[in-house]
């Protein structure tokens, strides 16, 4: 599996792993990991630490998952990420809509 | 006590699976057979031994003629070894086995029905 | 277990009894019977009748069991006619003999019903599966068609909307491929009324379709307000509005907008989302970068969208130059990305600026091996005078009832100033007087300037000499902005009238402002001078209309333009 959910004990917070390449082929895994859970967490973080590419549909699954999440009031944060998967954050400047670290 | 030189449980099979075929089988085979050997004598090179010897093989060994197969084995793996001499031998003994088989083929030919 | 489907099976033995001997044994498991009595026999028969399978003894007379099996084999073509051979040879190597033959199997002799029975079962599911295999392979190369096809129409439709450009303006290079669109890439360019040039380089998520279907309402956005004289910032935030309304949450556009006035030499630049773009002085050679600083369009909301740009000073032939993600996301065979210091080294080494392409595309091919197929690149220059325009605007309307005499006034307030630019609607309506109509472009440069000066000079107090050198340039623009977003009073009017005149007619502009003023007698001294960046504006409306004026203390001017009617 290269999307792995894990919610916290109190279902505030829901963590998503992503694994190998964040590309079109994880799609639907992705939207599946957020989409049917019983209770909306307050707080999500992506956890990239074993992504090894990142590209635009990557892009755009995030942007899903922030409408999903509240837009503007959503609570996301990007952790982990490689200096390659950075740079690629920075230049959309996908920090503006998301705490990346 | 098994014959040693044809297995009766081929022949049974050979005897349900052809039905009413068994005997137009047993003459093909036994007309086949003859024009080998003459082939056999005719041959004078170990190639065309080997290749005569490797046909015969395949069908003795369908008819379930269990030493005919064997000896055919031995022509066809040795030709290009063996002596003329030996080879005659050879021949001779493949000549001799076939005589012996043949009756119990002939004899099969009027006992069509199954066991 | 399945019961097994009948066949039509060919056998191929020399030997009389062993052939009918099998021949029995097939047919009692329910299929068809062909034989064969040498190679040759079996070849023919195959052609003829096509069985689905073959029985076939290898040594034989007139053509053996090999050439046949060879035979078969390529007559069956891409379908699979299993082959199995019939044989007492233990040798290996005359069994690897059997299986470059083209076999797919063996049975040794003596022939055991369940063996064969099992082997027949095996070979024809295998036969099966590639028929089901080629099918679909058909199946989805009729698709492919179909989309294809709809791509061409798809492209043709959009080549009609993309053509109101002017990419092949002298001072334009480019390089797309013809399937950019379905690349997501998106090459537009467009002259404002002014005589400015308005450049986009887009990159849509996604390929095909998907991706090409935004780029046309984008492009209707682009051409539709850049005609009209909307700026770069007004422009943007109609774009962005469009596509966050139009493309579902996951689609965006990154794009870098630029806007080249040869008029005020200065280029402005929006990159949301874009690889850099490089601004290159070819006075110093340096390259000055331009990155993003903003999110791609589409994806916030109005309220949220940032459309501030940045300001950069340029010489007479200067280069900014642009390029789509393809460049720098170009893999070798150990998928290393090419990368932007390789682009670097690419620069560095370049002699001839204008054979940059060129050099980018040898690096990459080097790099690759191949050419790749989704590389935009486009280079825009500044030259020196003024180039002609485009085709002019077509109007819809006779000119019977055009109003020819008329005026109007018009005050904007503190926040307004902000925000609204009036420009486009104020062109829009000398517009439709139509002996303006051939003046449009002068027109515009001259309400533009008068108003943009009256904005800056006069109510946010920007002292234009500060756009002497770069950090100047840089550091005016900030003040601009800052003093623009703390605006609270002031004010500028504009005054327009339109009387008949003999033939034609006369139309006074006249720009007001809530400034401290200037001293005019000073500044019209001045000598016109090209290499200083500012201080051109009141020389361009001396130039391009009559009896430029200027009184209170030059917080108001007065400008004239007059038209003929052609007999």
């Amino acid at each position: 599996m290269s999307v792995v959910t894990e919610v916290s004990p109190d279902q505030k917070k829901l963590t998503i792993a992503v694994k190998g390449r964040f590309d079109f082929g994880r799609h639907q895994e992705f939207r599946e990991s957020y989409e049917r859970l019983p209770h909306k967490p307050e707080s999500i973080v992506v956890d990239l630490k074993e992504a090894t590419y990142l590209d635009s549909s990557a892009l755009g699954m995030l942007l899903l998952l922030r409408d999903h999440a509240g837009g503007d009031n959503s609570d996301i944060r990007v952790v982990n990420s490689s200096s390659d998967v950075k740079k690629i954050l920075a230049i959309s400047n996908f920090d503006k809509l998301f705490d990346i670290s | 006590m098994t014959d040693p030189h044809v297995d009766r449980e081929v022949l049974d099979t050979l005897r349900e699976v052809m039905e009413d075929g068994y005997t137009e089988l047993l003459e093909t085979f036994l007309a086949d057979s003859q024009s080998r050997l003459h082939e056999l004598q005719d041959s004078t090179s170990a190639k065309a031994l080997s290749d005569v010897a490797h046909s015969f093989k395949g069908s003795a060994s369908n008819m379930g003629a269990v030493r005919l197969a064997e000896l055919c084995q031995d022509l066809e793996s040795n030709a290009k070894d063996k002596s003329p001499e030996a080879l005659a031998q050879l021949v001779a003994d493949i000549h001799s086995e076939f005589a012996e088989v043949r009756p119990v083929y002939e004899s099969e030919k009027h006992h069509t029905h199954i066991h | 277990m399945q019961a097994q489907e009948p066949l039509t099976i060919l056998i191929a033995e020399d030997s009389a009894a062993d052939r009918l001997l099998l021949s029995t044994i097939v047919r009692r498991q329910g299929h068809q019977v062909l034989t064969a009595a040498n190679g040759a026999e079996a070849v023919e028969t195959f052609k003829e009748q096509q069985p689905d399978l073959v029985l076939m003894d290898a040594l034989m007379p007139v053509m053996d069991g090999f050439e046949a099996a060879r035979q078969i084999k390529a007559l069956a073509g891409e379908a699979l006619v299993p082959i199995i051979f019939l044989t007492s040879l233990t040798e290996s190597e005359a069994l690897a003999r059997c299986l470059e033959a083209g076999g797919d199997d063996f049975l040794a002799k003596p022939y055991n019903q369940v063996i064969l029975a099992a082997k027949i079962k095996a070979m024809d599911r295998l036969r099966r599966l590639q028929a089901t295999v080629l099918q679909q392979r058909d199946l989805i190369a009729r698709h492919h068609d179909y989309l294809l096809n709809e791509q061409r129409v798809a492209k043709a439709v959009f080549d009609k909307v993309a053509h109101s450009g002017c990419l092949s303006a002298p001072n334009i290079r480019y390089l797309q491929s013809p399937y950019a669109l379905f690349n997501g890439d998106l090459l537009l360019a467009a002259y404002t009324p002014a005589g400015d040039m308005h450049v986009m380089l887009g990159d849509f998520t996604g390929h095909g379709l998907p991706a090409a279907v935004g780029a046309m309402p984008l492009a209707e956005v682009f051409y539709g307000m850049t005609a009209k004289g909307y700026g770069l910032a007004e422009t943007l935030r109609e774009m962005n509005a469009k596509l966050k309304r139009i493309l579902p949450v996951d689609m965006f556009c990154c794009a870098t907008l630029l806007s080249l006035s040869f008029q005020s030499r200065s280029v402005e630049v929006w990159n949301g989302g874009m690889p850099d773009g490089y601004l290159h002085r070819m006075a110093s050679g340096e390259r000055v970068p331009l990155p993003a600083r903003h999110l791609p369009l589409g994806i916030l909301s109005a309220q949220a969208f940032d459309d501030r740009t940045d300001v950069y000073p340029m010489a007479v032939d200067d280069r900014v130059f642009l390029l789509s993600d393809g460049v720098i996301d170009t893999c070798d065979a150990h998928d290393q990305l090419f990368g932007v210091e390789r682009l670097q080294q690419v620069f560095a080494a370049n002699r001839e600026p204008d054979r940059l392409f060129e050099d980018i595309e040898q690096a990459l091919r080097d790099f690759r091996g191949q050419a790749r197929d989704d590389v935009s690149m486009v280079e825009v220059s500044l030259l020196e005078s003024a180039q002609a325009h485009g085709a002019a605007p077509v109007y819809s309307d006779s000119g019977q009832s055009c109003p020819l005499d008329w005026s109007a006034s018009f005050e904007f307030r503190g926040a307004t100033l902000r925000r609204f630019n009036p420009l486009p609607f104020l062109l829009q309506l000398l517009l439709e007087v139509h002996g303006l109509r051939a003046q449009s472009g002068a027109l515009y440069s001259v309400l533009a300037e008068l108003y943009s000066n009256a904005l800056e000079h006069g109510v946010l107090g920007l002292d234009s000499s500060l756009k002497r050198d770069a950090t100047g340039f840089a550091r005016y623009y900030e003040m601009r902005a800052a003093r623009l977003e703390a605006l609270q009073d002031g004010f500028v009017r504009v005054h327009l009238q339109v009387q008949p005149q003999g033939e034609g007619g006369r139309l006074v502009i006249r720009v007001e402002d809530s400034g401290k003023g200037f001293d005019v007698a000073r500044v019209m001294e001045r000598p016109v001078d090209n290499v200083r960046l500012s201080g051109r504006g009141i020389g361009l409306v001396r130039q391009l209309g009559r009896n430029a004026t200027w009184s209170d203390q030059g917080r108001s001017a007065s400008v004239e333009f007059f038209w003929e009617i052609e007999a």
